[in-house]
């Protein structure tokens, strides 16, 4: 099973200016690899990873905006795949961390279980691809051309359990500090 | 008795916003962005944006996506206005006090009072989810305001810059259903 560690090591060596945008079981491992970057972390207000990484990739089209979901993240707000398939921004890379549960509440399998398939989802919902990795060195090999190709695009990401969650990290950066730090660095050249 | 307001006088009042907001920089297009939740009081305000070119208008699923939409573009320096209807402002308040309470993010809502009786005021409603909305706003200490007829078109930009100066959230409810 993929460490979402080692996945996040690799993509904050390729990932160049682009925005990064965290969200639960990745924020801490994140804040160690990336500490005051392009990146706005989503912790209280469920599932809006995907939706405000939209908002990023519209509002800067000349940089790349990654999403860092979860499967359970993404279900609170599922509809945002059709939000993001109709606004078809190009330069969106929408990475799912699957790890199948509840990983801050103790684990609970999530409603469907590994049997629920997110690429499928973004496929129909209008994404311009979908893929799914379940292998490091399938997603080491790929991982440029996610970077670089017309999104939006998903890539389900099949993973074990991040090693410290939210509940468990020390305290982050408050939300409202990253907001402003990352305005003054995206939106005051404007 | 409240009146309606025409669509081409909020929409005016829309440019005039983004047209401020968008003085010096460098990127002037879209003008400004309109983030909606199709709201049925706010119908003709719809019909007439879509054929504007100046503005982009983009739907989304859920209020919750709506607000997180808005809060990524803000964040750009992109100008944004967002649509919704009561309903929606009760099924995602939630994301309005994570992002633009606790994000101290200036998102400004204007929220369509669908089913408001002409002869009444909000509060004497027989209908909850009108009774409500201005009730749940103070709560929340969100500064609101409501279009009661042509002349309270002002209050759009007055609510627009409160929300920009207290970097938070600030409505505008629609009295009645736009003409």
């Amino acid at each position: 099973m993929m460490k979402p560690e080692e996945i996040l090591k690799l993509i904050a060596a390729a990932r160049g200016t682009a925005i990064c945008v965290p969200t639960m079981t990745t924020g801490p491992a994140w804040r160690k690899l990336a500490p005051d970057d392009l990146s706005v972390g989503c912790v209280g207000f469920m599932g809006g990873a995907s939706a405000m990484g939209l908002g990023l990739a519209l509002g800067a089209p000349d940089r790349r905006v990654i999403i860092f979901d979860g499967d359970g993240s993404l279900l609170m707000q599922l509809g945002s795949l059709a939000t993001i398939a109709g606004a078809a921004p190009r330069n969106l890379t929408h990475l799912l961390f699957k790890n199948g549960v509840y990983h801050t509440s103790g684990s609970q399998e999530t409603p469907g279980g590994p049997g629920t398939d997110f690429a499928a989802m973004a496929k129909a919902a209008g994404y311009r691809s979908a893929y799914t990795i379940s292998t490091f060195d399938d997603f080491k090999k790929r991982l440029p051309s996610f970077f670089s190709e017309d999104g939006p695009i998903l890539v389900q990401l099949i993973t074990g359990l991040a090693e410290s969650t939210p509940m468990t990290a020390g305290p982050s950066t408050p939300f409202h500090q990253q907001v402003a730090e990352l305005r003054a660095k995206v939106g005051g050249a404007r | 008795m409240p009146e309606s307001v025409p669509s081409s006088l909020i929409i005016d009042a829309f440019k005039e916003i983004f047209q401020a907001e968008r003085r010096g920089a460098k990127r002037q297009d879209p003008l400004g962005w309109i983030i909606s939740v199709p709201d049925t009081h706010q119908k003709s305000v719809l019909a007439a944006l879509d054929k504007e070119r100046s503005l982009r208008v983009l739907t989304c699923s859920t209020e919750d996506d709506a607000n997180a939409v808005a809060a990524g573009l803000y964040m750009t320096g992109e100008p944004v206005i967002v649509m919704i209807q009561h309903a929606g402002l009760y099924a995602s308040v939630n994301t309005i006090r994570g992002i633009s309470m606790d994000g101290k993010i200036p998102i400004f809502y204007m929220i369509g009072l669908l089913s408001r009786e002409k002869d009444k005021d909000p509060k004497d409603s027989r209908h909850s989810m009108v009774r409500f909305a201005e009730p749940l706003l103070d709560v929340f200490s969100i500064p609101h305001a409501r279009l009661e007829g042509p002349d309270d078109v002002k209050l759009i930009p007055e609510y627009y810059r409160k929300s920009r100066e207290r970097k938070g959230p600030a409505a505008v409810l629609v009295g009645l259903e736009t003409a």
